[in-house]
């Protein structure tokens, strides 16, 4: 019996260990932190940290927006909450607007967050009610800097100068 | 007394051989860059595979693990399933370990493959028993390590020495692209190796047959030997 019992454990264990292996593999964490935080990810306990995420907002209206990002990245390590990942598409977005010419690569990393928070979001859908914000959707977001990356003839329209930062 | 041993024996059959097996898996592909300090994991290339299916073939071919005992339809299907579970473990480290001892990329990594390669290929044909494959394998996985962890790292390390000048001498032209790790990305895959053949040593050629008397496990071990004398004269 002891030793069917062995066996069972010990066939449990090898499934276990080596999902926890590919898991590993799959994922590729870059530190015992980054380990730590998948597995809270994976087993759903994951949550953001607060304090920092207030710490940003406090800078992102301060439009010190590099400082945001710093403290979203440490409240956010997994990037796994659209909320925030919105908001650092946001700062990207301020950061990269200007009146004459906008800034490609700022954009285009906005883009790459508000896509995250897209496909983070339930549905795909995200509305952030924050009466700072000029955009409240992370599509009009999207769109706001997808426009912002193409090269089009309005560019040499020299009423933009009068253009408004969201 | 004899509970002891058999639970013992079960302990170390059924979870500490896969466990050394799956670590050395987990170690194998395991890497640490050397500025960022950061983990990075490689997963096994093909041609690791191909080279762990080429050993498992060898070792089948020298007996050093008897399929037909491994896998018995007369076994529960409990421990066939252990078995065949320790048997993807031992091919998965097998890969990892090559995998440990390949360069990255570059020209290095296609001739540390065609060398592996070319070495299980000819042991194919070779007369082998367990106990000399294992000596044979010993000294081919700490010559790729040496290779690659004492000679080819120290030729491509930052602060490398005479040797590094010698060797940009007399390669100069030649372009080999090495990625830069931390030196503790040597004893990881130094750890790595040493449970692979600590995980060897640990797997018979047959299994442990659990209750057995002793007439009986002389018995079958000796079947087994003779099949593998058999195999060795055909």
């Amino acid at each position: 019996m002891q030793r069917k019992i062995i066996q069972i454990f010990g066939v449990v264990w090898t499934l276990i260990y080596a999902s926890f292996i590919v898991w590993i593999y799959a994922t590729e964490p870059r530190s015992f932190k980054e380990v730590a935080t998948n597995s809270q990810v994976a087993v759903g306990t994951y949550e953001v940290n607060q304090e920092r995420f207030s710490n940003g907002l406090a800078l992102f209206r301060r439009d010190q927006f590099r400082a945001a990002r710093d403290e979203w990245a440490a409240a956010d390590p997994a990037q796994k909450d659209p909320r925030t990942q919105f908001y650092v598409a946001y700062a990207w977005y301020r950061e990269g607007w200007g009146r004459v010419y906008y800034d490609n690569a700022f954009f285009k990393q906005g883009l790459e967050a508000v896509n995250r928070a897209i496909n983070l979001a339930p549905n795909g859908m995200l509305t952030v009610d924050d009466p700072d914000l000029q955009m409240h959707t992370a599509a009009e977001l999207k769109t706001e800097l997808e426009q912002g990356t193409e090269t089009s003839w309005k560019d040499l329209n020299p009423l933009k100068l009068f253009r408004q930062r969201k | 007394m004899k509970d002891y041993t058999d639970r013992n024996r079960a302990l170390l059959h059924f979870i500490i051989t896969p466990t050394i097996l799956l670590t050395v898996a987990l170690l194998g592909g395991l890497r640490v860059d050397a500025q960022t300090r950061q983990f990075v994991f490689i997963a096994p290339p093909l041609v690791t595979l191909v080279l762990a299916i080429l050993l498992g073939a060898l070792f089948v071919r020298a007996g050093a693990i008897d399929l037909r005992q491994w896998l018995a339809l007369e076994q529960p299907m409990l421990t066939n399933l252990a078995h065949l579970l320790t048997l993807l473990a031992l091919f998965f480290a097998s890969a990892q370990a090559f995998n440990s001892v390949l360069p990255e990329n570059g020209l290095l990594h296609w001739m540390f493959s065609f060398f592996f390669l070319w070495t299980l290929w000819t042991n194919q044909f070779s007369a082998f028993d367990g106990r000399r494959l294992l000596k044979s394998l010993i000294v081919m996985f700490s010559t790729a390590f040496v290779l690659k962890h004492l000679l080819v790292s120290g030729l491509y390390a930052p602060e490398g020495g005479w040797f590094r000048r010698i060797a940009s001498a007399l390669l100069q032209g030649i372009a080999i692209d090495v990625p830069a790790f931390a030196p503790i990305t040597g004893y990881v895959s130094f750890f790595a190796l040493a449970l692979y053949v600590a995980g060897l040593l640990l797997i018979g050629p047959v299994p442990v047959q659990l209750g057995a008397t002793r007439v009986n496990k002389l018995a079958v071990r000796e079947d087994a030997l003779a099949k593998s004398s058999d195999q060795l004269s055909e």
